[in-house]
């Protein structure tokens, strides 16, 4: 399984492995690889709620707005 | 009759009198506002206040007039807070006007109204400027105080519902003179960011007073021209500001506006578990119509191919095992002969092998072989044979007259 970049784009690719485990046109072959790909994607989607903790960070509203003005210069 | 005067004489006694007057020096006067009109120059208000039968000229200067939260206009019920004097120049009576209130309404809902009515005119607040609120941001930009209450209840919501997210807090004064200037800073540095999905302009219950900020043109305009989608969180509720109309959301605490903009963890994990039953059921109902497909062939009509094709197949199986042992034994042979070669060479090499036939070793006290030449009169030397030691000294040494050691 390629580690999804976030859990909304894991999320995504699951509805996609439905539809497409659903779609009797696919091999069988490949259906059994995609519910392989699928039941990993379920533990890291589950993962990433049960490990997520809250950031927070702060900028500098004077700051960047200095910084700007100096990029435009 | 009395003496001749001038008109300038005229006009400077009757401004006289009038200005000695205490009862026109500091009145209180209602009127309604008439050809009011603002010097583009000076700053200066020229207006006529009027009641139902009479009218009086009023000038308002500029120091005072800056000083309105609101804007006078035409029709206007005012009280306002005047001199009476003259203008000596045309003779003409009139009030100099230092303070000027809405009557009915106050000044500052007044001002609310207007200001309102005028970014509304200009489309500040259209729902075709507004965007959609993303349903899952990554990052949540933060226009409020660092110790005020809002952050403690938008922090304690998203840590609930959605810990996913980060949050960029860029803390501002909610209060006082700057307040306005660097909530439209932090909503531009926000924007510019790029980094935030969604902005929240949050501030706790207050006094409309304290809430006053959110009203000012330069928070609309700051809004407005933001990119980002922008939710509004000010105060309790009921009371609307200048921001909740430009916002392209309005929610009305910041509690709500955290729970508005992040989604909810058990919602996720609802759907996990929704797509995880869904993919299963599709699985196993797809191995199911697989095996229901099998079914269907009757076993023999493949069993005899199968088994002609597995005899062949058993027999060239032998084959190759018959050949693969005789190679590998052929092999572990001449490995062996090599083994055996090597191990005699090795043999005739053996220094032990030359003791067997008569000569000796000369060794130091530690069992350190030494060359001729390393011998020296004196020295303690084991000269050793293939059974006995001989533990010696030597005498002397002498060249033997050839080359070789």
């Amino acid at each position: 399984m390629k580690t999804p970049k976030n859990f909304e784009a894991g999320i995504a690719r699951l509805e996609e492995l439905l539809a497409k485990i659903a779609d009797e046109a696919t091999p069988l072959a490949e259906t059994v690889k995609l519910y392989a790909e699928a039941a990993e994607l379920i533990e890291y989607c589950t993962g990433v709620l049960d490990s997520a903790k809250l950031q927070i960070t702060e900028i500098d509203a004077r700051l960047t707005a200095q910084k700007t003005a100096e990029g435009e210069q | 009759m009395a003496e001749v005067i001038t008109v300038s004489q005229l006009n400077r006694y009757v401004k006289m009198r009038l200005d000695a007057d205490d009862a026109l020096f500091d009145l209180a006067l209602r009127g309604e506002i008439a050809n009011f009109a603002q010097n583009a120059k000076s700053g200066h208000c020229y207006f006529s206040l009027r009641d139902a039968q009479c009218s009086v000229r009023a000038v308002m200067f500029k120091s005072d007039a800056r000083r309105l939260e609101f804007r006078p206009e035409n029709g206007m019920q005012v009280i306002v807070r005047c001199r009476v004097t003259l203008y000596e120049r045309d003779g003409a009576f009139q009030i100099y006007v230092t303070d000027l209130f809405p009557d009915g309404i106050g000044s500052k809902q007044l001002a609310f109204e207007q200001l309102k009515a005028r970014l509304g005119a200009e489309g500040l607040f259209a729902a075709a400027h507004k965007v959609p609120i993303p349903a899952q941001p990554a990052c949540i930009g933060l226009v409020t105080s660092k110790t005020g209450a809002a952050l403690q209840d938008i922090l304690q919501i998203t840590a609930r519902r959605w810990p996913l997210v980060r949050l960029l807090l860029c803390p501002v004064h909610v209060q006082g003179i700057e307040a306005a200037n660097e909530i439209a800073q932090a909503i531009d540095a926000l924007d510019r960011s790029r980094q935030a999905d969604v902005i929240i302009v949050a501030r706790g219950g207050g006094s409309s007073e304290d809430l006053w900020v959110f009203n000012t043109e330069t928070v609309a305009r700051a809004a407005y021209r933001c990119k980002t989608p922008l939710i509004s969180a000010i105060g309790h509720e009921i009371d609307f500001t200048i921001l909740d109309f430009v916002a392209d959301l309005r929610a009305p605490t910041p509690s709500a506006a955290a729970e508005l903009a992040v989604p909810d963890m058990a919602e996720a994990r609802h759907k996990i578990s929704s797509l995880k039953q869904n993919i299963q059921y599709n699985m196993q109902n797809r191995l199911q119509l697989c095996y229901n497909k099998l079914e269907q062939y009757p076993a023999q009509r493949f069993s005899g191919a199968a088994q002609a094709g597995t005899a062949r197949r058993v027999d060239q199986l032998d084959r190759l095992r018959r050949q693969l042992c005789g190679a590998a034994h052929a092999a572990q042979q001449a490995s062996r002969a090599r083994f055996a070669h090597a191990a005699a060479l090795a043999g005739t090499l053996d220094p032990y092998h030359t003791l067997a036939r008569g000569y000796t070793l000369v060794q130091d006290h530690t069992g350190q072989v030494l060359r001729t030449e390393q011998l020296a009169a004196g020295q303690k030397i084991r000269v050793v044979g293939a059974r006995r030691t001989a533990l010696c000294t030597v005498d002397a040494t002498e060249e033997n007259g050839h080359e070789n050691p």
